[in-house]
């Protein structure tokens, strides 16, 4: 690895540590913020099969999340409207991000991968883990990025419980 | 000291017809949470009533096969070489290991990881290793085959089982009257209803009947359990949506029934608001209703969301609504486990297509503003029905009671009541009572 594409690395870390902060802080129009208006945000559903008879995701198969920012600005609306009562009060997160893997493209754009568990505790003992991975196209904005495509990939089969938090 | 509770609940003293009384609009919150009564539900529902098992069009070629629940027994549906399609359990007859450990996919056999028991897709006991030597040639294979769910029936490419052999044919349990509004869901599509991805799975630490009533007709929660949904203009006022629920035999209910025009009149709305695609397909889909399914019905044009007994509920509004299954899968008194499947017109343009897919997921899903909801009240209510005082206080089901059969709509099968009424959960109640209190034989 050469040392500008290191430094790239801890670059877009830094961009994920920062982005891990804003969702556990509830910092959620800083959160939106860091996405480009055509956003592609989508999490598709795991499934368990035999090894050669694998499937891969392809877009048109129903999802768990297939948002656009316009959609993404609505769950924000809501959960600071008082009603979203899966989210009434907040949950607690604590985000991990790690495995980071940054990949040029030839116009200055990057796809980012990185592996997360999301801890959320709500009320008094709804406690779980979310586990899985990401895959982001990072557009240069100013001196930074913004995230214009997202894939999140979640490891659960069943997954624990609705889900009322970001990933 | 005077005892704080007002009736204290001995399951094993107290009759059912004590807990539940659907007559009085009462129902004791000791049925969602008691151990022996959610075993007794195991027996006494889910071997008596037609479960769903998956649709034709994820069988569609010889060999494929799928997994799914019937109550807490785990079953794998097969169309085998003769095209025939068997539900049996997935667990083996020798050790009782799971044969299948999948979601779907395609095999002509299946063998057991733990000693190699191997079975065809009809479910038949084809290989054992080392038989001759280890069973010294005595082992006799044809009564050792996977146990066949013995009634398998499909209506309209929707297989459903019931381990019932005596049980009442399919198409009597769901019943003309509630056919009369379904139909509309499978009718309505230009080139038939397509699973159009995974199923979605996930947990609510919550009693399974709380989703299944809910989805029976509790049109009065949507008011506020999903007032974040008007608040951002995700549903346009819940008055101008529907006007009724409708409840049937066998304790199935559905709610959001719309007076003739009303959903037509709702879909050629959204259809400007969606584009050129869109018009020309809700005119294509209304077309066809006229020409397939009786006028009035067709004026019907959409429907709503129900439950067919037991744990079966559905979704669908018009023609730009994905026809959505949620099996509501026991797996204890205190927990649920969601399988969602999603359908949609094979034909429908891409447009509409996409609208459909992400409005689903947006709305009545595990990441859904709907579905995330619905879980938070539902994993309370179980909660809270555990302690000993709070056992002493029924829930209460007595909105409209004293008013039944008051709502009439020409034409319109079933049970009529107003949009907002209990009617349905009472309804669910009384066919629950009726199967608990009805001794089977043991399976």
């Amino acid at each position: 690895m050469t040392s500008s594409l290191t430094d790239l690395r801890r670059d877009v870390e830094d961009f994920l540590y920062r982005e891990a902060k804003l969702l556990d802080e509830q910092r959620y129009d800083e959160w939106l913020g860091l996405f480009t208006e055509d956003v592609r945000y989508w999490m598709p559903i795991t499934e368990t099969r035999e090894v050669r008879q694998h499937r891969d995701h392809v877009p048109g198969e129903w999802a768990l999340v297939e948002d656009d920012s316009r959609f993404l600005a609505k769950r924000m609306e809501r959960l600071a409207g008082g009603l979203a009562h899966s989210e009434q009060p907040r949950s607690r997160t604590r985000r991990f991000i790690s495995n980071v893997l940054v990949t040029p493209e030839a116009d200055g754009d990057l796809v980012a991968e990185s592996n997360f568990i999301v801890f959320q505790s709500r009320r008094a003992n709804c406690e779980q883990f979310f586990v899985g991975s990401r895959r982001d196209r990072l557009v240069t904005f100013g001196e930074s990025w913004k995230i214009a495509e997202r894939t999140v990939l979640l490891d659960h089969r069943v997954l624990p419980r609705a889900i009322s938090i970001f990933f | 000291m005077t005892s704080i509770s007002e009736r204290p609940v001995d399951v094993a003293a107290a009759g059912l017809h004590d807990l539940v009384k659907p007559d009085e609009g009462a129902v004791s919150r000791t049925v969602f949470v008691d151990e022996a009564i959610y075993r007794t539900e195991l027996d006494r529902i889910f071997t008596k009533t037609w479960l769903f098992i998956g649709h034709e069009s994820q069988l569609s070629q010889p060999g494929d096969y799928l997994t799914n629940f019937m109550g807490e027994d785990p079953v794998i549906a097969t169309r085998s070489a003769d095209g025939a399609i068997r539900v049996m359990l997935n667990s083996c007859a020798h050790r009782g290991m799971a044969v299948c450990s999948t979601d779907a996919g395609s095999s002509k056999f299946f063998r057991c990881p733990y000693h190699g028991w191997t079975y065809s897709s009809t479910g038949d006991l084809i290989g054992v290793p080392r038989a001759d030597t280890v069973y010294n040639g005595e082992l006799d294979k044809s009564r050792l085959g996977l146990k066949a769910v013995p009634r398998v029936e499909i209506y309209k490419g929707f297989i459903f089982a019931n381990w019932d052999e005596d049980a009442i044919p399919l198409v009597d349990y769901l019943g003309a009257d509630q056919l009369w509004y379904l139909d509309l869901a499978f009718e309505a599509p230009l080139g038939g209803l397509e699973v159009i991805g995974p199923t979605m799975k996930f947990r609510i630490k919550a009693n399974w009947k709380l989703a299944a009533e809910n989805f029976a007709g509790d049109d009065y929660h949507v008011l506020y359990t999903h007032g974040s949904a008007f608040q951002i203009g995700f549903l346009p006022d819940y008055d101008q949506l529907a006007d009724y629920i409708v409840h049937f035999d066998h304790g199935h209910g559905m709610g959001d029934v719309s007076k003739p025009g009303r959903a037509y009149q709702n879909d050629v709305g959204m259809a400007q608001f969606l584009g050129p695609d869109a018009i020309e397909y809700v005119t294509a889909v209304h077309e066809r209703l006229q020409a397939r399914v009786s006028p009035l019905q067709a004026e019907m044009h959409g429907l709503g969301e129900g439950n067919i007994f037991p744990n079966l509920s559905w979704i669908k509004f018009g023609a730009f609504h994905i026809f959505g299954l949620f099996q509501w899968h026991p797996k204890g008194p205190g927990e649920i486990e969601v399988w969602q499947t999603a359908f949609f017109d094979s034909a429908a343009p891409q447009s509409v297509k996409d609208f459909a897919r992400t409005q689903m997921s947006q709305e009545n899903a595990a990441a859904g503003i709907f579905g995330q909801d619905d879980g938070e009240n539902f994993e309370q209510i179980t909660e809270s029905a555990r302690g000993v005082v709070s056992q002493t206080r029924d829930f209460n089901y007595a909105m409209g009671l004293g008013h039944e059969g008051e709502i009439h709509e020409e034409g319109y099968p079933g049970h009529l009541g107003p949009h907002f009424s209990e009617q349905n959960h009472r309804n669910f109640y009384r066919y629950w009572l009726e199967l608990m209190t009805t001794p089977g034989e043991q399976k």
